[in-house]
């Protein structure tokens, strides 16, 4: 996940078998503007062609996440992932943006990627694993959220409305999505 | 085969055979021998031309067309005939019934389907009986917390009502159950008892459905009551009399609708909400209240409910053809019966029928009741086919057209015929 | 209340005024998720969606399953629809694994997913019907669904859940004599969709019931990220196809059909606008495919992709569907999320509902084009 170092023409092709070694132009435009803003708090993790990842670190998020809204034109978030590594102790929350408004980002997805910590006996709502809510800055993120909380046990504060949507009531085992909780008999 | 009667054993089948004949004659011994022996002591058998009539005697009677003749046609002119046959309930439910099949056929071909098809060998028109049938069968539950003396009269009170407003039709010349004079003023005080039974059964339910359904029906059918009694004041002021059978002898030469229109009209569509007919189903919305106001009722309470909605059904549809469409008026198309039936009988080939007296009706009744039950099935024809062309309307918009604009189209109604009379066209001492 | 509560449930105080209703997933009218309703009076105070009534843990599943064999796994969610919701999924999986596509399998796979968007948009066109209580309305759709079932059966075997697609092309290929079939059924379907206007699009009391309720403006529809037909029908012009094709979308002249007003009238005739769309799509589809080639690619018995990460997106009969795939050099993949349109289109219904009346409750509920079930996954 290093910064590449070439810059060649933008590739509008789909992409085929041997990966390739330059980088699109127009996103890396894209991903300049955000290291030249932010410099080390953010890490760009892969440029493609049309989906950009960008890594930040969860105190950083909101202000990039402004960012991101006001100077780049990304008007609202398609969805919310949350992923589990057990390995690494995180949890990573992965925020699919998109542009209605700017003709030329209607291609493009750029993920924002967090990472909060994970504790082996969660207690959603009451540990560390604590995330800022990106909910002020793009409001379709509210049912994703509440979403990622009740399947990871992420807590997102700022939230207004923290409760379960899919779970039944009476849900009081793991959160279902981390790896730790084994579907019976697999 | 063997579904039906698994443990099918020869001999248990013979033991039940004579079980029942063994109960068939102790009932018969025990209980009809002393009912006979009351009957024959106690009460006092008429007398018929002299002679007694024991029930021998009235067998051998039933059994002899030339003295059964004038029996039958003394039923037929008796008020029991008809309060249950024709012209009250036997009839308008037969046409009910006739009804409901038609619109299920018609609206399915409507719909590009098929309809009933399955009950009875001609195009499923047993269906109803088979639905009547299972509804009879089903068990009437009452919720926990619910008024139980109101709710369970409030079904049978619709159907009271209903039928007490299919008395006033008149179908023939003199066949009405009940002539009133002020059989119209009679048919208003009727159709306001409807809206009161619906929020008497919504509200005894206790629940939130049917509550909401009892609220609605409860608006719709006051806030169409006025612009119903507003267009029929056009038909009275023509004729000048309330009485129903002196509205229709009156149309003679002319039907009321070729000057009446609007107020046909107007009587029309609040006829369509005091029905509760498709698009002005909203008491008993499906997808937004569950059922309205016939969510708790169950089993033979609901069958009830149905059967007095299309009592209902005919007896608005037949208010309209006796106002505006010249009820039992028309052309005499019964040919007139030649002399030798009434004192001969009929004489067709080998077997002959020498029945003097026959036939039972008079000509002017069959045909009235036929121009009368043809209108009847044009009027209910127009009222069936909006319901597969319209979806439902909402209660803020049927409150406007009641209260706005159907009222404001009655008294236009009112004016042209107002107009119509003094000016002389019209109406006693006019031109027509 | 001295009584304990079991855990998860909370007490309420009952207001006079207001009422709580269920719209619950027992109701002719919700389809399967609740709506927790506060009407005071005709006025809908507020809406709490609750759906989750058929979570079953997609995603999770398809942690515990090889690419391949995710294939009949993930088309569970709408299951007439399938070929659409494992699209993004197979164009994600091709990536990770590096896999060719042949021309004449992106062919049939166009012509697969607008199909599919038939199927799917006459059975939300039908319940639409019914919820306003127009049973015409809801008869036809469904009687002429059955034409592009019929055309899918001879296609993929299955009527629903057609397990069609798979990494590296479709599962076979058409079958003899399929193109005239498809062109005579679409030709009909075209003339019945047209029949529509009549009795539904231009019946006044439709016009009347739904016209400026729920009025959602373009600037909103923006923010709160809908997509699919809702977007569509407040004034923003976005379709997947169009602006991020895939396979051979590049190719094809698609039409994109925007509305201005962006209340329920409009909402509900984008998606029947977008039929007829599908129908000159698929007549170029099927006059621009190569006339022989494989649909097929061989593949390796449980193919790994590598340590990567793939979001790819296709649009569907309810909006944009998105499927994030995460592999980490393992048959299965590490995690599969579905951004479904139904998910995102959700958080209309509290904004959209309140406020209104309930007598518009169905009209404006339903022409979110909301599918329960893909939206709990």
């Amino acid at each position: 996940m290093s910064d590449p170092e070439n810059i060649t023409e933008e590739t509008e092709t789909k992409p085929i078998v041997e990966k390739q070694e330059d980088l699109p132009k127009f996103e890396k435009d894209q991903s300049d503007k955000i290291t030249a803003k932010f410099g080390s708090k953010t890490e760009i993790a892969f440029v493609k062609p049309d989906r950009i990842k960008v890594n930040v670190k969860k105190e950083d998020i909101l202000d990039v996440a402004s960012f991101i809204r006001d100077e780049l034109n990304y008007d609202h978030a398609e969805s919310v992932t949350g992923v589990d590594f057990p390995a690494d102790k995180e949890i990573e929350v992965v925020y699919h943006l998109g542009s209605y408004t700017d003709p030329q980002l209607s291609r493009q997805v750029l993920s924002l990627a967090t990472r909060a910590p994970r504790e082996d006996n969660p207690n959603p709502g009451n540990d560390s694993t604590i995330l800022p809510s990106l909910r002020d800055i793009f409001y379709s993120v509210e049912f994703h959220e509440r979403e990622c909380f009740e399947m990871l046990g992420v807590f997102f504060e700022g939230h207004p409305d923290n409760r379960r949507l899919l779970l039944p009531e009476d849900w009081a085992d793991l959160p279902p999505l981390r790896k730790d909780f084994a579907i019976k008999g697999r | 085969m063997s579904v039906i009667a698994p443990k099918f054993r020869l001999g248990y089948f013979l033991k039940s055979l004579t079980d029942n004949i063994f109960w068939i004659i102790i009932l018969l011994t025990l209980v009809g021998i002393p009912t006979l022996m009351l009957v024959l002591f106690f009460i006092d058998l008429p007398v018929l031309n002299g002679t007694l009539l024991t029930p021998f005697l009235a067998f051998t009677m039933i059994f002899h067309p030339e003295t059964s003749v004038p029996l039958v046609k003394s039923l037929l002119y008796t008020d029991f005939f008809k309060i249950a046959a024709f012209p009250g309930f036997g009839f308008a439910a037969l046409l009910a019934a006739g009804t409901i099949f038609i619109e299920r056929k018609l609206l399915a071909k409507l719909q590009l389907r098929v309809g009933p098809l399955y009950c009875g060998k001609v195009e499923g028109i047993l269906q109803l009986m088979a639905d009547g049938l299972k509804l009879i069968s089903k068990e009437i539950i009452i919720p926990a917390k619910a008024d139980k003396p109101i709710f369970w009269a409030a079904p049978v009170l619709f159907v009271a009502t209903a039928a007490a407003f299919v008395s006033l039709i008149p179908v023939a010349p003199g066949w009405v159950i009940a002539d009133l004079d002020v059989g119209l003023l009679a048919v208003f005080a009727i159709i306001g008892f409807f809206p009161i039974i619906t929020i008497l059964s919504a509200w005894s339910a206790n629940s939130k459905f049917p509550f909401i359904g009892g609220i609605r029906a409860l608006h719709q059918m006051v806030s169409f009551e006025i612009p119903l009694i507003l267009s029929l004041l056009g038909a009275v002021i023509l004729t000048g009399t309330l009485n129903l059978s002196k509205i229709v002898e009156s149309q003679s030469n002319y039907w009321f609708i070729a000057f009446l229109p609007i107020g046909a009209i107007v009587f029309f569509i609040s006829m369509l909400a005091e029905l509760e007919r498709i698009p002005f189903d909203l008491p008993e919305a499906e997808s937004e209240i569950v059922a309205g106001w016939l969510t708790e009722l169950s089993g033979m309470m609901y069958g009830l409910v149905q059967l007095g909605s299309y009592l209902k059904l005919y007896a608005f549809a037949a208010l309209f053809v006796v106002l505006f469409l010249g009820g039992w008026q028309g052309p005499m198309v019964v040919p007139p019966f030649p002399a030798e039936i009434i004192t001969h009988g009929i004489e067709a080939g080998p077997i002959t029928v020498q029945v003097p007296g026959l036939p039972i009706t008079t000509q002017e009744m069959l045909n009235g009741t036929l121009w009368f039950t043809l209108k009847t099935g044009a009027v209910i024809f127009f009222i069936l086919i909006p319901r597969g062309v319209f979806p439902r309307i909402r209660i803020d918009m049927l409150l406007s057209i009641g209260w706005n604009k159907l009222i404001a189209l009655a008294f236009i109604n009112i004016f042209i015929a107002l107009g119509l009379l003094y000016a002389g066209v019209l109406g006693p001492g006019g031109l027509l | 209340m001295t009584a304990r509560l079991p855990p998860g449930l909370q007490l309420e105080k009952v207001d006079e005024r207001i009422m709580t209703l269920n719209v619950g997933p027992q109701h002719p009218g919700s389809g399967h998720m609740r709506l927790i309703i506060q009407v005071d009076g005709d006025r809908i105070v507020s809406c709490d969606p609750d759906p989750g009534y058929v979570h079953r843990g997609e995603e999770k599943m398809a942690e515990y399953r090889n690419y391949i064999t995710n294939i009949p796994h993930l088309e569970r969610p709408v299951i007439h629809d399938s070929c659409n919701i494992l699209y993004p999924y197979c164009l994600g999986v091709e990536e990770l694994l590096g896999l060719e596509v042949s021309e004449r399998a992106k062919y049939v796979r166009v012509i697969a997913s607008e199909l599919n968007r038939f199927t799917y948009t006459l059975y939300w066109l039908a319940i639409y019907g019914i919820f306003l209580g127009h049973s015409t309305m809801f008869m036809w759709p469904a009687g002429d669904r059955e034409l592009a079932i019929d055309l899918l059966e001879k296609l993929t075997g299955a009527r629903v859940t057609h397990s069609y697609f798979v990494p590296g092309g479709v599962r076979n290929d058409l079958p003899a004599n399929f193109e005239d079939v498809c062109l005579r059924q679409i030709n009909y379907l075209e003339k019945r969709l047209k029949t529509y206007a009549d009795i539904f699009y231009d019946n006044p009391i439709l016009i009347a019931r739904t016209e400026k309720t729920g009025v959602l403006s373009r600037e909103d529809a923006i923010r709160l990220g809908t997509t699919g037909t809702v977007l569509r029908a407040s004034g923003v012009d976005y379709d997947v196809r169009v602006k991020e094709p895939y396979d051979v979308y590049d190719e094809l002249d698609v039409h994109t059909n925007v509305l201005k007003n962006g209340d329920s009238y409009d909402r509900s005739k984008t998606p029947w606008l977008d039929m007829l769309e599908s129908c000159n799509i698929i007549r170029q589809a099927l006059e621009k495919m190569p006339k022989s080639g494989s649909v097929r690619v061989k593949l390796k018995p449980n193919p790994k992709g590598g340590n990567d990460e793939v979001y790819k997106r296709v649009e569907s009969g309810r909006g944009s569907l998105g499927a994030y795939i995460v592999s980490r050099s393992k048959p299965e993949p590490y995690r599969v999320k579905l951004s479904v349109g139904s998910f995102r289109n959700l958080i209309c219904m509290p904004y959209l509902l309140k406020g209104e009346k309930l007598g518009n409750m169905p009209a404006v509920y339903w022409s979110l084009n909301y599918w329960p079930v893909e939206a709990d996954r």
